[in-house]
């Protein structure tokens, strides 16, 4: 569907699904935000929801652009949930002083689903 | 362990064996002498075999290894093969293969490195007595010696390499074990975990402590982990900050943590130091954590009505 990113963005109702499954070098993480979010302004999304259950690294950089995604598609009135990481980068980031404060997280693609959906109707 | 196991372990392929052998200086001249030898050793084995288990049997400490007769006939015929072996004139991948068998069976009936070292010194003596008294051409004997002597050694090698590679293994067994044991992890509900944690709380262990419970959070697919520190003597500066770290990685799971056992000395420590631990549900007692944690998954503790 992305002509700049090759990662696919899925639409389920009024929400998006991506599902990160190669690695974010850093010119793929830009074209990805931009589609994320060039795809939330075209379509009137409420929800996004990113599996990077894929992803066996993640540096501060690209754990910055999902976080700041995130924060982007809030001022564009979507709700972020991101699912599927795993134990390994979980520890590195927070090794690293990384915590994604401010980012909703859910164990996998249901319970991110189930997450966005308490979050969407809470508003 | 298998015999083959050690071979892996201690990186024997081709190369390493022969860069032993050179070191141990074994040349093909000296595999070429011993298989030319056969024909002698044939003849004393039989002396040899009966002298080296007249001392073995002879002495407290290494006699306990041979209980019956039919342990000393079966030891004796392996001694027969291994003896034989140093005159097979090859010194191969095969060859080390079937020393390792016979370090790691010695190392598996507990025979400590020492007996095994003395009873090689009992060997070459009586090799050097049957070589000196049979081969009577000028420097036959010395060099026919020699040659054995190279290739012992090289076994000798070998034997104690895989006394430590299997000390080293079980060493790492336990190590296992004893990190299994600081980090038991508990499934108290579908999705709830908990995790008891006693005693002092240290850089090392708090990394096991991180990564056993985000391993555990993602294989259980939980929702909250309970991480009950009442067992934690003192909870320092850094003690928190390694919960805290832990809850962090957690909730980037998307689980979340709940702190329990919290007395009130604990509690007093944390606001004195300063300790922000707002980012964690902390109560008091596991009983509490428990329900609170199944709130968090939509159940709840109910009294049964009559």
């Amino acid at each position: 569907m992305s002509a700049h990113s090759q990662i696919p963005i899925l639409r389920i109702g009024s929400t998006l699904l991506v599902s990160i499954q190669i690695d974010l070098h850093d010119a793929v993480a830009e074209a990805f935000q931009a589609d994320v979010l060039s795809a939330i302004e075209q379509r009137g999304t409420t929800g996004l929801v990113v599996d990077i259950s894929g992803l066996d690294m993640v540096d501060t950089y690209v754990a910055r652009i999902l976080a700041e995604t995130g924060r982007m598609a809030k001022l564009m009135g979507t709700s972020t949930v991101l699912v599927g990481m795993r134990p390994e980068v979980a520890a590195t980031l927070v090794r690293m002083g990384y915590g994604l404060e401010g980012v909703r997280t859910a164990l996998d693609l249901d319970d991110g689903l189930a997450l966005l959906g308490h979050v969407i109707a809470r508003r | 362990m298998d015999h083959r196991k050690y071979m892996t372990i201690l990186k024997l392929d081709e190369a390493a064996i022969a860069s032993r052998r050179a070191f141990f200086a074994v040349s093909d001249e000296d595999l070429a002498r011993l298989a030319s030898l056969r024909p002698l050793a044939e003849k004393i084995i039989d002396a040899i075999v009966e002298d080296f288990y007249a001392l073995l049997l002879s002495h407290p400490d290494t006699r306990k290894f041979f209980a019956d007769e039919a342990t000393i006939r079966r030891v004796k015929r392996t001694q027969r093969e291994y003896f034989m072996g140093l005159f097979a004139g090859r010194c191969d991948l095969a060859y080390v293969e079937d020393r390792l068998r016979v370090g790691a069976m010695h190392e598996r009936i507990g025979l400590a490195p020492t007996w095994y070292l003395g009873a090689y010194r009992q060997y070459l003596e009586l090799i050097r007595q049957h070589f000196d008294a049979q081969l009577t051409e000028q420097g036959a004997a010395r060099d026919g010696f020699l040659s054995v002597q190279r290739l012992v050694f090289f076994d000798v090698a070998l034997a104690i390499d895989t006394y430590i590679a299997a000390n080293l293994e079980a060493l790492g067994r336990h190590q296992a074990a004893v990190r299994e044991l600081s980090t038991p992890v508990i499934r108290v509900h579908d999705r709830v975990l908990l995790l008891p944690l006693v005693g002092t709380v240290d850089s090392h262990r708090a990394q096991q402590i991180m990564e056993s419970v985000l391993t555990h959070v993602v294989e259980a697919q939980a929702r909250c982990i309970i991480i009950d520190i009442a067992g934690v003597p003192v909870v320092d500066t850094r003690v928190a900050d390694h919960l805290l770290k832990t809850a962090a990685a957690v909730r980037l799971l998307g689980a979340q943590v709940v702190l329990t056992g919290i007395t009130a000395q604990v509690a007093r420590t944390m606001v004195q130091l300063g300790l922000d631990v707002s980012s964690m549900h902390t109560v008091s007692r596991l009983s509490e954590g428990i329900e609170l944690a199944l709130g968090m998954i939509g159940k709840a503790i109910t009294a049964k009505s009559k």
